[in-house]
C-alpha cells in the first residue's frame, strides 16, 4: 500500500495555512505531502550531519548594521500594492482573536 | 475550599529605543502617520534581505546584563511561522533556540519581604505591524513592523498578583533607567502577558495553564491575575476541566475573557532564519554595552538614604527621572540633602507639573540650586520666600541673593535687631510667657508670630526662633 499521511494530518496543515481543499485535493496531498517528507528525511543519512549548517553554511558572522536612518518609501507608494486601503490605512478583511505574533 | 498554590509566570515584551528598526533602517518611531515609516524589507517584499542593527544588540547585553542573566556568545535567530496579517512574510523573526540572554533575575520586595523572581530567558525579536478592528475590516499601520524587541520570559516562580505587579514595576524602572526603552505601557512599548495555572500541592505536576495577553497596565496584570485565580479554584471546585486557552484582560468587565483555544508550539515550525548567519558577542560589545549602564534605581535607593532621605521622599525622587538625575549632581556637595529633596519634592515639583516642563527644559543650575538650599537651610528665606521667588528662579539665570534683593525680600538676620524686638514683645506678653512656662507650646506659636508681625514677616525665622526661646529661659 502507498505511504500517505492521515487526512487529519493534512486537514491540520492546511488550517495552519488558512487553505481550504477540496476532497480529491486532500487525497492528493496525503499522498504527495508524505513523499515530501520522506525526501527530506533523508538527510538524517548524511554522515557527520550537523544541523547548525543550517544556519550558516558559510563561514562568515553576521556584519551588523549601523543604527542610522536611511531613506523611507513614500506612504502613497507604500500603499500602492494593498489590496485596498483606507486614508493611510491598509484594509483587510478582519480576523479576530488569531494574531499569534509579538 | 481547598488550598490552592497559584503558580505564575510572566512574558514581557519591551521595544527598544533604538534609531532605526531591526532588520531595516527606516525609523523606529511613535505616534506618526500611518505607514509613513515603512521600506521593502518591513513590508516583507519578496527578495529582500533583514540587516541586523547593531544597537539591537549592544542594548539587548545592556538589558541582559541589568537583569543579571548569564550572556550567550554565539547565537542565531529562527522564523516562527504563522499566517496572520500582523505580518506578511508570514515569519516572525525571533530567537528560539538560542535566546540572546538566560538564567537572570530581579528582585523584588512585597510586604517586607525580599524574593528574587528568575528569568528563564531573554531574547530578540522582531514587533508585527499594528492592526485595528473595525467592524468587518482590520485597518494595518506597519510603521511598528520591525520596531525591535526583547521578551523577558520569568520562570513560573510567581505566587500572586501583588509579586506580578511588584515584579513588573521593577523590570520597568530597571530597563528605564538603563536607557533601554521607555517602557510606555499606555503606548505598547512595554506589554505583559501572564502564566496562570493553580494546584493542591508542591508536589503534582502543573495543571493546565491559561495565558492571559494584553493588559493594558500594571496594576490590571494584578488584578487580572487575581480574577484568573479565582475562576480556576471555582471550576476545579466544581470538578469542572478545561483547556489550554487565551484569554483577555477586559476593563469594563474587570474579568478575563476567552479569545481562543491554543495552537500548540510545534504549529509554529521554528527554524533558522537562514539570511541571518550566527551572531558572534565579543567582550569588548559586552564592556560597551556596561559602559553607558547609569546609577540604577536599588543603587539610588541605598545613596538618597544614607544621605537621610526617607524612603518615600527616595522613591518619590526616583519615579521622575530627570528630578533624581539632578538630585544625582549634588551628591557630592555639602548642603542639607533633606531639605533638597524637599525643595525638589515640593515647590519645584508644583512648578514642573503645572507648567508641564522637565527640570531640564528650566534655567535651573546645580549651582543656582545649592544656593537655593544653602540660602534657606540657613533660615535667610522662608518657605513663603521661596514661593514667592520661585517663577523667577525657574524661569531667570539671576542668583537667589539677586532674586532676593529685586523683590524687595530681606529678611531681618541681624542678632542685635531681633533681640531687641522680641525683647520688647515678651515685656508685653506677660501672659503668654506664663503660658510657656506652664508647658503651654501654643503660646511659643503665638509670641513667634507677633515677632512676624512686629516685622512684617522679615525676621528670619530660625534665628528669631532661637533668640526667643533664649530669651524665655
Amino acid at each position: 500500500m502507498e505511504e500517505k499521511l492521515t487526512r487529519e494530518e493534512v486537514l491540520h496543515v492546511a488550517n495552519l495555512a488558512r487553505i481550504k481543499l477540496t476532497e480529491e485535493e486532500i487525497e492528493k496531498y496525503q499522498v504527495e505531502l508524505k513523499k515530501l517528507l520522506n525526501d527530506v528525511e533523508k538527510i538524517n543519512e548524511v554522515k557527520g550531519y550537523d544541523d547548525e549548517i543550517l544556519i550558516a553554511c558559510w563561514e562568515d558572522n553576521t556584519k551588523l548594521r549601523k543604527d542610522e536612518e536611511g531613506v523611507m518609501l513614500d506612504p502613497k507608494k507604500a500603499l500602492e500594492n494593498a489590496p485596498s486601503h483606507i486614508g493611510n490605512y491598509i484594509e483587510v478583511p478582519v480576523v479576530i482573536g488569531e494574531s499569534e505574533g509579538a | 475550599m481547598t488550598n490552592y498554590i497559584p503558580t505564575i509566570g510572566i512574558e514581557v515584551h519591551v521595544e527598544l529605543k533604538t534609531k532605526t528598526k531591526i532588520f531595516s533602517n527606516s525609523k523606529n518611531g511613535y505616534g506618526q502617520m500611518a505607514n509613513s515609516l515603512t521600506n521593502v524589507v518591513d513590508l516583507g517584499y519578496p527578495g529582500t534581505l533583514p540587516t541586523l542593527n547593531e544597537e539591537v544588540i549592544n542594548l539587548a547585553i545592556r538589558a541582559a546584563t541589568v537583569l543579571n542573566c548569564k550572556i550567550r556568545k554565539q547565537m542565531h535567530f529562527d522564523r516562527k511561522n504563522y499566517f496572520y496579517p500582523d505580518n506578511p512574510k508570514n515569519y516572525q523573526i525571533t530567537q528560539a533556540r538560542t535566546p540572546i540572554g538566560y538564567d537572570g533575575y530581579v528582585e523584588i520586595n512585597v510586604g517586607g519581604t525580599p524574593k528574587k523572581i528568575y528569568i528563564e530567558e531573554m531574547h530578540i525579536e522582531e514587533d508585527t505591524c499594528k492592526s485595528a478592528h473595525r467592524g468587518d475590516k482590520t485597518l494595518l499601520d506597519f510603521n511598528r513592523a520591525g520596531v525591535p524587541l526583547i521578551e523577558i520570559v520569568t520562570k513560573p516562580c510567581i505566587s500572586s498578583g501583588e509579586e506580578a505587579k511588584a515584579y513588573l514595576e521593577k523590570l520597568r524602572e530597571t530597563l528605564f533607567y538603563s536607557d533601554i526603552s521607555d517602557c510606555k505601557i499606555e503606548e505598547g512599548s512595554m506589554r505583559a502577558d501572564a502564566n496562570v495555572s493553580i494546584r493542591e500541592k508542591e508536589e503534582e505536576p502543573f495543571r493546565t495553564k491559561v495565558e492571559i495577553k494584553n493588559i493594558g497596565s500594571i496594576s490590571n496584570v494584578g488584578l487580572s491575575i487575581e480574577k484568573e485565580i479565582e475562576r480556576q479554584k471555582k471550576l476545579y471546585e466544581n470538578h469542572e476541566t478545561f483547556k489550554e486557552q487565551t484569554r483577555r484582560f477586559d476593563d469594563k468587565l474587570q474579568d478575563t475573557v476567552l479569545m481562543r483555544v491554543k495552537e500548540t508550539g510545534n504549529d509554529y515550525r521554528y527554524f533558522p532564519e537562514p539570511d541571518i548567519p550566527f551572531v558572534v558577542i565579543t567582550d569588548e560589545m559586552i564592556e560597551h554595552a556596561k559602559e553607558k549602564i547609569p546609577m540604577l534605581p536599588d543603587e539610588r535607593r541605598k545613596v538618597y538614604g544614607e544621605k537621610g532621605l526617607l524612603e518615600a521622599n527616595a522613591n518619590k525622587l526616583i519615579q521622575n527621572r530627570s528630578l533624581s538625575d539632578f538630585f544625582n549632581t549634588l551628591l557630592e556637595e555639602n548642603i542639607d540633602f533633606k531639605i533638597a529633596s524637599n525643595i525638589l519634592l515640593g515647590d519645584v515639583s508644583a512648578y514642573l507639573n503645572k507648567e508641564e516642563k522637565s527640570i531640564t527644559d528650566t534655567t535651573l543650575t546645580k549651582e543656582r540650586f545649592i544656593e537655593l538650599v544653602k540660602t534657606y537651610s540657613d533660615g535667610t528665606i522662608s518657605s513663603k520666600n521661596l514661593k514667592e521667588m520661585l517663577d523667577s528662579i525657574m524661569e531667570s539665570d539671576k542668583s537667589i541673593k539677586d532674586i532676593m534683593q529685586e523683590q524687595g525680600i530681606e529678611n531681618i538676620s541681624d542678632d542685635a535687631e531681633l533681640k531687641q524686638i522680641i525683647h520688647n514683645i515678651i515685656l508685653e506678653n506677660q501672659e503668654s510667657v506664663t503660658d510657656f512656662k506652664n508647658g503651654h507650646d501654643r503660646a511659643l506659636k503665638y509670641l513667634m508670630g507677633q515677632v512676624m508681625k512686629e516685622t512684617k514677616g522679615k525676621a528670619n525665622p530660625r534665628i528669631a526662633n532661637e533668640i526667643l526661646l533664649e530669651e524665655l529661659k
